[in-house]
């Protein structure tokens, strides 16, 4: 990942002076002039600085800029040694008067009358305090830690500039690019099945989730094909973090987690992972069939509680038939019939024990509410069916 | 004389790299972790001790398992969620009374307790006790007549009581499997006697002592002494709690057959400075805190108080250097001077010099056989980050236990499945 010549890294070697870097100067406004550049970003910290927000003496706000944030360094670290990385978003930076911009000969007559291009001229000096580097970091502060610590020989990296000597400028600038609404969640997780790229861990771990859920959605004869609700699919009753928590808990501690074949993603047997899922949730659809496929307002069953807890009566049936594989619809059917009468999904009491009863549409999204219908569906089920099998097995043998 | 491993989700990830501190990508909580009877060759314990408090998680503390997994132990049950199959190790469920001491009663019912218990397939159970959080031995001298002794402390008691007879009850009309161990609370040598009394009258021939972390060796022993004096010669008595191993041989002659502890593991990154056991002694772990992780230090590098670059750059310089020195490239004195450093930024109180030269000098790691130190290094003395200091717990546990054995040599009860009623 050499580009020597064209950043200016080589010419930096010989003249240490100053960096003559290839520009485009921008004119946004009457007095707003950006400076647009590509520059290794290894090199960045010989003329640039951080800003740290402090206050001096206890008094008045000095700097802007938090501390790095060391794990999301490691993040980007990461994607940047896996090979192949891109990183197209501009670090921003603000210079000093110092800098100074050169047009180029042919200037004139290029863009429209906003841009020409020409050389950048960055005054460089070894012996300079830290502090009194002509350049501040704005934007980029993470990307260009991590290009630092990043063992790659080098990493150009875009740049935007302007020239100020006003730290209140810098200080607006920093809030502005920093203060930028987050992507919604959903749409996140909706792009995520189709992404190949090494992904921060957080997401990276979804995206096989994702997967299914994209799947569960959108394939002929899944039961749940339709019903998830994402931000492409705005009809659907049930809500895609439910399903995703309800795929979650069985990756980990379920019966998907028997597919996770080895510990690399691509091995995962998704095919089988989705035999499973449908066959249980055609059963579960069809046991409780005047529960299904109505809003969530009217059925606890479409609900965040109850797809999350009917989820480890999936477990909890494949745990009873583990020694045989794993169960089909029939089966699924079979072992899921008995809880009907023991539910309440739609009107009704459900019954948690000695004090502690619950209207149906009661039961709220919280892991607390989870855990008692969870435990509550899983001790009948014990009671009704495995417990039952057991004793009926001990009789016949 | 047994050692019962209280379980609080303590695991170590295999997949941890300790040069680059970074850890598999797809490893999965609990199923690819290890605990410490599948670490060393040998299990540092005779049995693990589950709570229900813990594996439910109790108000604002939302717990250490997570609800999948918490589904998986209540449908598979201990031995095959703790992978303890074809290991040599008891298992007893608790219900885990100090995460509901501030409540006026324990919140679980009885029945509940006892489907959690036959749920997982203990082998043994204790029933459901209120801890009494006081000890006043000069209330046994008062006059009778004259009761001196807090209302709340007997009804504890009276609670706890109670619910032992329920849970018996139950026990025998459900016939459950696992043996029933009744626990005694009491404020007093004499309280301790009496509660114990009515648990053996009940039925009971294990009996747990609850309410004694606090407790120092002598009032320890004067609670046993006087409890021996109703204890029949077949009821056996466990303590929950209770680390005191240099009188196992006492405790032994009084009747108590099992213990548990937390504190080998605890101490490894709770203690002050008894971090590292060895046989005879034990020593201080060196601390080399993560720059984020270490909530003093982060603030201080918030606040501008700090440099970041600088901290990062003491922190990594300490690591190497205590890398080079385990691999005989870098001397003591160059290892003490970089621990030194950066110990000046994240701790400016403490001088911890003297108890690091000894560290140096001795290099306990080196001389200990169990798998964590032949493994890990130097590593194991690090206060640095779960995966470090729950292997420094481990090995702890594993020179623990072999001390609880060589102390109980020709303990009577050694390896027997104690208390079937
Ligand atoms: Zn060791």
């Amino acid at each position: 990942m050499t580009h020597k010549g064209r950043n200016g890294s080589a010419r930096a070697k010989d003249a240490t002076k100053e960096f003559r870097l290839p520009a485009i100067e921008v004119r946004q406004g009457p007095s707003r002039t950006l400076y647009s550049f590509a520059v290794d970003g290894k090199l960045l910290s010989r003329f640039t600085t951080v800003s740290r927000v402090r206050r001096a003496d206890g008094a008045a706000i000095r700097g802007y800029q938090r501390p790095e944030v060391l794990s999301h360094i490691a993040e980007i670290r990461d994607y940047l040694e896996a090979g192949d990385p891109m990183i197209p978003n501009a670090v921003v930076v603000a210079f000093d008067r110092r800098v100074r911009f050169e047009p180029g000969a042919a200037s004139g007559s290029e863009g429209r009358g906003y841009s020409r291009v020409g050389s950048l001229v960055i005054p460089l000096d070894p012996d300079l305090a830290e502090a009194d580097r002509p350049g501040w970091i704005v934007d980029g502060q993470q990307r260009i830690a991590a290009i630092r610590e990043a063992e790659i020989e080098s990493f150009p990296i875009c740049v935007v500039a302007f020239v100020t000597d006003d730290e209140q400028e810098q200080r607006e600038q920093f809030i502005l690019v920093n203060s930028t609404k987050p992507l919604p969640k959903g749409l996140i997780y909706e792009l995520l099945p189709n992404t190949r790229a090494k992904l921060p861990s957080l997401l990276q771990g979804r995206r096989f989730p994702a997967l299914l859920v994209d799947r569960l959605n959108h394939d002929a004869g899944s039961p749940l094909r339709g019903l998830i609700k994402t931000p492409t699919v705005g009809d659907g009753l049930i809500k895609d973090n439910s399903v995703l928590k309800m795929l979650e808990n069985s990756l980990t501690d379920g019966v998907l987690y028997r597919f996770q074949a080895g510990d690399r993603e691509g091995e995962a047997d998704v095919e089988a992972m989705l035999g499973v899922l449908h066959a249980f949730w055609r059963a579960a659809a069809e046991v409780f069939r005047d529960a299904w496929g109505i809003s969530p307002r009217r059925s606890r069953l479409m609900h965040g509680a109850g797809i999350v807890s009917v989820g480890f009566v999936m477990d909890a049936i494949a745990d009873r038939y583990r020694r045989h594989g794993v169960p089909g619809e029939e089966q699924f059917r079979r072992d899921l019939e008995p809880l009907r009468e023991a539910c309440r999904w739609t009107d009704g009491y459900w019954d948690f024990g000695p004090g502690i009863q619950r209207k149906w549409n009661e039961i709220q999204n919280t892991p607390r509410d989870i855990q008692l219908l969870s435990n509550y569906l899983l001790v009948q089920y014990k009671a009704r069916v495995w417990n039952r099998a057991a004793e009926e097995n001990l009789l016949a043998h | 004389m047994k050692f019962f491993f209280p379980d609080s989700q303590d695991l170590v990830d295999p997949s941890f790299d300790f040069l680059t501190e970074k850890r598999s990508e797809t490893r999965i909580r609990q199923q690819h972790d290890e605990y410490p009877h599948e670490v060393f060759a040998t299990p540092p314990y005779d049995g693990m001790l589950v709570s229900k408090g813990i594996v439910d998680g109790t108000g604002s503390d939302g717990g250490r398992y997570t609800i999948a997994q918490r589904q998986r132990l209540l449908r598979q049950g201990v031995r095959s969620f703790f992978r303890l199959e074809g290991r040599p190790i008891e298992t007893m469920g608790d219900c885990g009374a100090f995460s509901y001491v501030k409540e006026r009663r324990p919140p679980f019912s009885v029945q509940e307790v006892i489907d959690f218990y036959a749920n997982c397939g203990f082998d043994y159970g204790l029933s459901v006790d209120h801890i009494i959080l006081a000890f006043q031995p000069g209330l046994d001298e008062t006059l009778s007549g004259l009761d001196v002794v807090p209302e709340e402390w007997r009804e504890r008691q009276r609670i706890t009581l109670e619910l032992a007879e329920e849970f018996l009850r139950l026990h025998r009309d459900q016939r459950c499997r696992f043996v029933p161990v009744g626990i005694a609370q009491g404020w007093s040598p004499r309280s301790y006697a009496e509660a114990f009394g009515e648990l053996q009258q009940m039925g009971y021939r294990y009996i747990a002592l609850g309410g004694m972390v606090p407790l120092k060796t002598p009032e320890i022993l004067s609670c046993l002494k006087a409890v021996d004096k109703v204890r029949r010669p077949e009821t056996q008595i466990h303590l929950l709690g209770v680390t005191r191993i240099d009188h196992i041989p006492r405790f032994s002659r009084l009747g108590v057959v099992s213990f548990d502890s937390t504190s080998p593991l605890r101490q490894a990154f709770k203690d002050e400075k008894d971090n590292y056991y060895t046989l005879d002694r034990t020593y201080c772990a060196i601390r080399v805190p993560q720059v984020d992780g270490n909530p003093k230090l982060r603030r201080r590098i918030a606040s501008g108080a700090v440099d970041q670059a600088e901290a990062r750059r003491l922190e990594q310089a300490c690591l190497g250097v205590l890398n080079g020195f385990d691999g005989g490239r870098c001397t003591a004195d160059e290892a003490l001077a970089a621990i030194q450093s950066y110990e000046g930024l994240h701790d400016e109180r403490s001088n911890r010099a003297k108890a690091y030269r000894e560290i140096l000098s001795d290099q306990p790691w080196k001389r200990c056989p169990c798998e964590i130190c032949r493994r890990i290094g130097i590593h194991v003395m690090l206060f640095r980050g779960a995966e470090r200091n729950r292997r420094r717990g481990f090995h702890n546990l594993y020179v623990f236990h072999q001390r609880v054995q060589r102390e109980s040599e020709g303990s009577p009860a050694r390896g027997r499945r104690v208390g079937t009623v």
